[in-house]
């Protein structure tokens, strides 16, 4: 497994934080060539692992966002009619109307079939779609080929693509979509792995800041009654407004005051329950 | 080992496929694995494939590799372990002593109290991996603990590695929140109920319909003319009926609530009316029950169509039921039984399904449960229960 063991090169990127557990995932899902399909709260990072993962191994990322209305086929390939009706009526374009191949236009999916190199292909969010779009989506995970039925050709992967998956809901995908990826579910970082993921987007912070934001935070999280909890995405963006804030002090988050709640709370019930318990901190 | 491995994993009701487990073995093959760490992981990653079972799928592993008891008592696991460590040890008085680096003499001053206290510092101190020592706990050893180790009647506690060890992760049961027993939250809720959909064509002629477009294009004689149609959207009525009185609500205020706002979120069309006990000649829009009521024979101007959800316990007296006037209340005796109004209502609606929170093995023992039961297809308010009623609910008939 020459190619396996030069593919274990993973081991994090320059903005992204990874626990030794889950590089042996990816590392083993890309080894054995299955999809690893990854599961966890929002802002746990499911997304960017596959960015990193990318930028780690020097490949080229596809990436295909799941739409709820969004048909397998889409993914693969798209056959333009509309063109071809247009050419062929006024055949004012180079095509040949004839030879429906140039009317066929790769999907994402197909665009990291065809392609000469190795990539990464991340399905992101895809139970956004039917349970159809898995189902369909079982053989060409297994055999990395499809059929394109307007020329009858058969489409197979150059290079098998390192297939990333993400799901956000709690529900299990169909059985067999399953059996056919590795699985990993991306728990929400503790403190010290939050405290490294911060330190890697700013690498020059105070510490007293650091500490004391992570306190407020975690202690944020554990208010009840809020449907969408802060995430990493909302802690980075609220540690950035308290850093540009010249009047912000560190002392205020010991004092039990929480500025910028709005960066952490983005929907307006979760607002006020936030303010309430905030409240309730200060001493 | 592996073997008994993946058929305790079976048996405890994790759906793992031989396939799996075949797959898992090229691994293996493949020297990815050099640990019991990796060995944990990958096996998780290749035969577990949903989060909710990674509860079981610790204590399997800590069972099959550690030699814990499955189904331990909720007490700290670690501890545990350390106790029978201790046990363990007292027969060996001497590496006991060895090991603590204490003379054996002095052993027998120390309570079993300090002694566990002394071996939990010492695990907890430790933080990095130690292999081939004589005095840590870790693998491949001379110390009676740790693994691999060669005394014969040593326990195992794991490949101490990393910060933590596999066994010692797979203990501390880190996705106990996952398990199929935990509570009922509002994304489970919405997932169950996402299926619940009727799509119709609504909104702009925004969308090419290409059949259309060519045979009206042939039709033309090759002057182009494209058709579109409206996009799919979905369109479902459902009306929510909750049970929002009396004690024996009570206890699942919150699952309902829950229910309650993920559907009030979800459907465009929603009706929620509220009643107490069962159903007489009103239900209310308000959840006092009192400003707004609604006669129940006014369904009948509702689309038939509509998915008719009633969440209550089902658990009355049973002349509330059959009795003419058995209202509780005044207002709602109107000669009607209110099993009559059920039946109306469940024949108003054929996609109606009555949610109720009392777990399923308990409702054999409340006569109105199993009365309502042969009106309405009653499930229970669990992820399983509402996932069931959703199909209910979609049926074509």
């Amino acid at each position: 497994m020459d190619e396996g063991n030069e593919l274990r090169k993973f081991g994090g990127a320059s903005q992204y934080v990874l626990d030794d557990e889950l590089a042996e995932i990816v590392n083993i899902s890309i080894a054995l060539e299955m999809p690893l399909l990854l599961k966890g709260e929002p802002g746990t990072g499911k997304t960017m692992l596959a960015h990193a993962i990318a930028e780690a191994l020097n490949m080229r990322l596809i990436v295909l966002n799941v739409k709820s209305s969004m048909k397998l086929i889409e993914a693969l390939y798209q056959y333009d009619t509309l063109t071809r009706l247009n050419d062929s009526r006024f055949g004012d374009s180079t095509r040949d109307v004839s030879n429906i191949e140039e009317y066929i236009r790769m999907g994402k999916i197909g665009q990291s079939f065809v392609t000469d190199e190795k990539v990464v292909l991340l399905i992101d969010e895809i139970d956004k779609a039917d349970t159809d779009f898995q189902d369909d989506m079982l053989d060409i995970l297994d055999q990395m080929e499809f059929d394109i039925i307007e020329i009858d050709k058969t489409t197979a992967a150059q290079h098998r693509p390192i297939v990333i998956i993400t799901s956000n809901a709690k529900k299990d995908l169909s059985d067999p979509f399953l059996g056919r990826c590795n699985f990993h579910h991306i728990a929400f970082p503790d403190p010290d792995m939050m405290r490294n993921i911060v330190q890697v987007h700013f690498p020059d912070v105070d510490r007293e800041l650091l500490d004391s934001a992570l306190q407020t935070f975690y202690r944020l999280r554990e208010i009840k009654n809020v449907e969408k909890k802060p995430a990493t995405r909302e802690l980075i963006n609220w540690i950035r407004a308290l850093k540009a804030d010249p009047d912000f002090r560190v002392k205020d988050l010991i004092k039990g005051q929480v500025p910028f709640l709005g960066v952490l709370f983005k929907k307006s019930p979760d607002y006020f329950v936030a303010q309430k318990s905030v409240s309730h901190f200060k001493i | 080992m592996f073997v008994d491995f993946f058929y305790t994993l079976r048996k405890v009701g994790i759906p793992v496929t031989p396939t799996a487990f075949l797959r898992l073995q090229k691994a293996l093959g493949m020297g990815l694995i050099n640990s019991v760490d990796d060995f944990y992981t990958a096996a998780r990653a290749i035969l577990v494939k949903s989060e909710r079972y990674f509860d079981l799928y610790d204590q399997v592993f800590a069972h099959q590799f550690q030699g814990v008891e499955l189904k331990e008592p909720s007490k700290s696991e670690l501890s545990e372990i350390a106790r029978a460590l201790l046990e363990e040890w007292l027969q060996h008085p001497q590496l006991l002593a060895d090991f603590l680096g204490i003379d054996e003499s002095e052993l027998g001053k120390l309570s079993p109290k300090e002694l566990m206290k002394y071996f939990l510092d010492r695990l907890k101190e430790q933080t990095e991996a130690h292999h081939g020592g004589s005095k840590w706990i870790g693998t491949g050893g001379t110390s009676p603990v740790g693994h691999s180790g060669y005394h014969p009647g040593g326990m195992r506690v794991g490949g101490v590695s990393r910060n933590k060890s596999a066994v010692k992760v797979a203990m501390d049961r880190r996705y106990r929140d996952y398990s199929q027993e935990g509570p009922l939250t509002q994304s489970q809720m919405g997932e169950a109920l996402k299926r619940l959909r009727n799509m119709v064509p609504v909104g702009p002629k925004d969308r090419i319909n290409i059949d259309k477009t060519i045979y009206q294009t042939v039709k033309n004689a090759g002057e182009i003319e494209i058709v579109f149609d409206r996009s799919i959207k979905d369109r479902l009525k459902v009306i929510l009926v909750i049970d929002n009185g009396g004690w024996s609500m009570e206890p699942y205020v919150d699952v309902v609530q829950t229910l309650f706002n993920y559907t009030r979120a979800q459907f465009k069309d929603l009706r929620i009316f509220f009643f107490h006990n069962t159903i007489y000649k009103y239900f209310w829009e308000d959840p006092q029950r009192y400003y707004k009521p609604y006669p129940v024979d006014e369904l009948v101007r509702l689309d038939p169509e509509t998915r008719f959800i009633i969440v209550g316990d089902a658990s009355m007296a049973p002349y509330e039921l059959s009795a003419r006037d058995g209202s509780i209340y005044f207002e709602g005796r109107s000669g009607k039984p209110s099993i009559e109004r059920l039946h109306f209502i469940a024949d108003t609606f054929p996609h109606s399904v009555w949610l109720n929170p009392v777990s399923a093995y308990e409702w054999k023992y409340t006569y109105t449960i199993g009365a309502i039961r042969q009106i309405f297809p009653m499930f229970e308010l669990t992820l399983d229960g509402l996932g069931k009623a959703v199909a209910q609910m979609m049926r074509k008939n």
